[in-house]
């Protein structure tokens, strides 16, 4: 709305409130306080309400609505004015707020009116209560009112008769207590269709329009009768306070979207990321206040919300609206049409859904690349391992060989020069010993690079060769028989061989165990010694490598080494 | 002294086969060879040899699955007049853990300590005379 139109409507609600106060008289002894006072307080309230809605849904005809009945409210005060016109149209205007609040209340909570047969009641309604009024002018002489020869004149007064004013009153009364009756009966059919956003906003409405319902039969009734000034205040007087309630729906529905708002502002910080799209859809509906909101992803051809719905953005239901969230996957929100009123909070809520999932996706994306790089660790060590063997195997069958080969040549050339040449002899002889240690050194050379006992036999065989070698006495305490995968086998051996070298080299122990227990999912080692302890798997050492081994197989290390109370190393290491 | 017994070399490295028959022909020996485990029972089967000089390292059969098809065929054992197995490898026999213990053959050999000397201890060991 612009900024003149907004002018125009401040001044117009401020000039006819100015208006009330400059022609309504102030009561005299035989009236109430509060019937003067009430009007204008009723009317200020809606002509509030009325710009407040008109700001906040510009598009929608509620603020129209709640001026109207400011205006309407307002509009009966011009029979104080000594003068027959303001006179007349002050009494023929006397019903019109009324007929305004009904409409108010049939287009709650959009503007709109639902159906041609409410369309009908809300003419009838406006129909009623400017035709009775007019009707009732025809043949009412002021003076059936008490009225003296001050009033000014009735202008429309064709024939003053008593009998067709009361039957003038009581069809009045009885049309108006019908379509009351109707008003309230569709406004609560319309709480009990709705849904979601809506219901929730026509629940005040059902009780207002309840209050106001019976607020306006019981005047109907007591308008027929003439009472005196005290049962009047009784029956009448909290009739300004009643029609406040109106004002106090679109108060209601300002705070519950500011509740919306700060939900929705909550549950964004809230919702731990990588929820599935069920929590996601359930934080956002109860932020949100729709319960029948509905996030729907792409699948296939269609949209297949979080509860296995498929839904149609192109065609949704009746009732509801679609939008589409921004981000990698295609997924759109499905709510209330009632909530197209609060754009605000959709455009929140599309914010928080699209951030959330982004969020998700992020995540799993991350997660994957962990993956990813879990497993190419893990082939790598494997790759690593492989050529290990490889190379054992190559010394093996090629310079170990060969080797063995010279050997035995030696020995032959030794055998035959000996007693011939002993000079020749000694010489060969020395040649042999240094290629027999050649072979031995190159014999643990390959062992270092990948011991062939473990791919010969598997963790039994190999651990026993470990202890068997170790300076220290150490004992198995339990190893399985069965075999593993070569990666598996690979790291607990390492973790017994370090263990076992650390036992040699720091720990001035004199006593270890071994253990390597088979529990379910996993390989549970486990050596511990009896010495100096304060080991540390710092940056660089043996032990760090070894849990950079251990993790790269999916498993942890654990040191535990208190000084002066020996070491204990365990790995866990997952095996299917 | 025992007769000249004949002996089948499997291994599949060349060089060391005719190195290993020179070695044992010298010292008296009768000797056949075998490159794979598959020509090892073959030889075996027409030979009959009385010790088989057995690389654990063989490009179709390991050492230990040859072995115990020798023995299979051999009537199980040398008792039963299947030849002596002797295993043998580059590697120390601590790299095969138990298996050289639960092979069918009698013992084990590092290529590098091969004699005529060290088969006929074999020899004398698993002979029903010998022990």
């Amino acid at each position: 709305m612009s900024r003149r139109a907004l002018a125009w409507l401040i001044a117009g609600a401020v000039a006819a409130t100015a208006c009330y106060f400059l022609v309504a008289r102030p009561p005299g002894p035989n009236a109430y306080l509060i019937f003067y006072l009430g009007t204008p307080a009723v009317a200020v309230a809606f002509l509030a309400a009325g710009l407040a809605a008109w700001l906040r849904w510009p598009g929608s005809r509620l603020g129209l609505l709640f001026s109207l009945v400011g205006y309407f409210t307002l509009l009966p005060a011009l029979d104080y004015l000594d003068n027959p016109a303001g006179f007349t149209i002050g009494n023929a205007a006397v019903s019109l707020a009324g007929a305004a609040l009904a409409h108010l209340g049939l287009a709650w909570p959009t503007g709109r009116l639902r159906s041609r047969f409410e369309r009908g009641v809300v003419v009838a309604e406006y129909a009623s209560a400017a035709g009775f009024s007019l009707l009732g002018m025809l043949v009412w002489d002021p003076a059936f009112s008490g009225c003296d020869a001050s009033c000014p004149a009735n202008l429309l007064l064709v024939y003053g008769s008593r009998p067709a004013w009361d039957a003038v009153n009581v069809l009045n009364a009885v049309v108006s207590a019908v379509l009351t009756v109707i008003v309230v009966v569709l406004i609560v059919r319309h709480w009990r269709s709705a849904r979601g956003w809506s219901r929730q906003a026509m629940v005040p409405l059902v009780w207002v329009a309840v209050v106001i319902g019976a607020e306006s039969a019981i005047t109907n009734v007591t308008g027929l009768y003439r009472l005196p000034p005290l049962a009047n205040l009784i029956f009448n007087g909290w009739a300004p306070l009643v029609s406040l309630l109106g004002p106090v729906l679109f108060v209601i529905s300002t705070v519950r979207a500011r509740t919306a708002r700060g939900a929705l502002g909550t549950a964004i910080v809230d919702l731990e990321p990588g929820a599935p799209p069920g929590r996601l859809r359930d934080t956002l509906a109860r932020a949100l206040g729709d319960s029948t909101l509905q996030l729907a992803f792409r699948d296939g051809n269609g949209f297949t919300d979080t509860s296995g719905l498929a839904v149609d953005p192109a065609q949704p239901d009746p009732g509801r609206a679609v939008v589409p969230l921004t981000g990698p996957q295609e997924a759109v929100l499905v709510y209330d049409a009632g909530l197209e009123l609060e754009p605000q909070l959709i455009r929140l809520t599309v914010a928080a859904a699209s951030m959330a999932l982004e969020h998700s996706r992020l995540q799993a994306e991350v997660q994957a690349q962990l993956e990813l790089v879990r497993a190419s660790r893990a082939r790598i060590v494997e790759a690593g391992d492989a050529e290990r063997r490889r190379l054992e195997r190559d010394l093996h069958d090629g310079a170990q060989q060969r080797l063995v080969t010279l050997t035995l040549a030696l020995g032959m050339a030794r055998s035959r020069v000996a007693g011939v040449d002993p000079e020749l002899e000694a010489l060969i002889e020395a040649a042999g010993k240094e290629a027999k240690e050649a072979l031995t050194e190159l014999r643990e050379l390959a062992r270092g690079i990948h011991p062939a006992v473990l791919t010969e036999t598997g963790l039994a065989g190999a651990i026993q060769a470990l202890v068997e070698r170790s300076p220290a006495v150490v004992t198995i305490t339990e190893v399985p028989r069965e075999r593993f995968p070569a990666v598996i086998e690979a790291t607990a051996y390492f973790v017994v061989s370090e263990a076992l070298a650390n036992v040699a080299k720091h720990a001035r122990a004199g006593t270890a165990q071994v253990s390597i227990r088979r529990l379910p999912g996993r390989l549970a080692v486990r050596v511990s010694d009896d010495g100096a302890g304060g080991a540390r798997p710092e940056r660089g050492s043996g032990l760090a490598g070894l849990a950079d081994r251990v993790a790269s197989a999916g498993g942890v290390l654990r040191v535990d080494s208190p000084p002066g109370a020996g070491t204990r190393l365990e790995a866990d290491i997952p095996c299917p | 002294m025992q007769p000249a017994a004949s002996i089948l070399i499997v291994d599949d490295h060349d060089g060391f086969r005719t190195f290993a028959r020179g070695m044992l022909e010298a010292d008296g020996f009768t000797v056949a060879e075998a490159a794979t485990g598959a020509e090892a029972a073959e030889t075996a089967r027409s030979v009959r040899p009385g010790l088989v000089l057995l690389d654990i390292q063989l490009p179709d059969f390991d050492g230990f699955e040859v072995a115990r098809r020798l023995a299979a065929q051999g009537g199980g054992s040398a008792q039963a007049g299947g030849p002596v197995i002797v295993l043998t490898s580059t590697r120390d026999a601590s790299d095969y853990g138990g298996r050289i213990g639960s092979s069918p053959a009698a013992g084990f050999l590092p290529k590098d300590q091969l004699s005529g000397a060290a088969l006929r201890r074999f020899l004398a060991a698993s002979s029903p005379a010998g022990t």
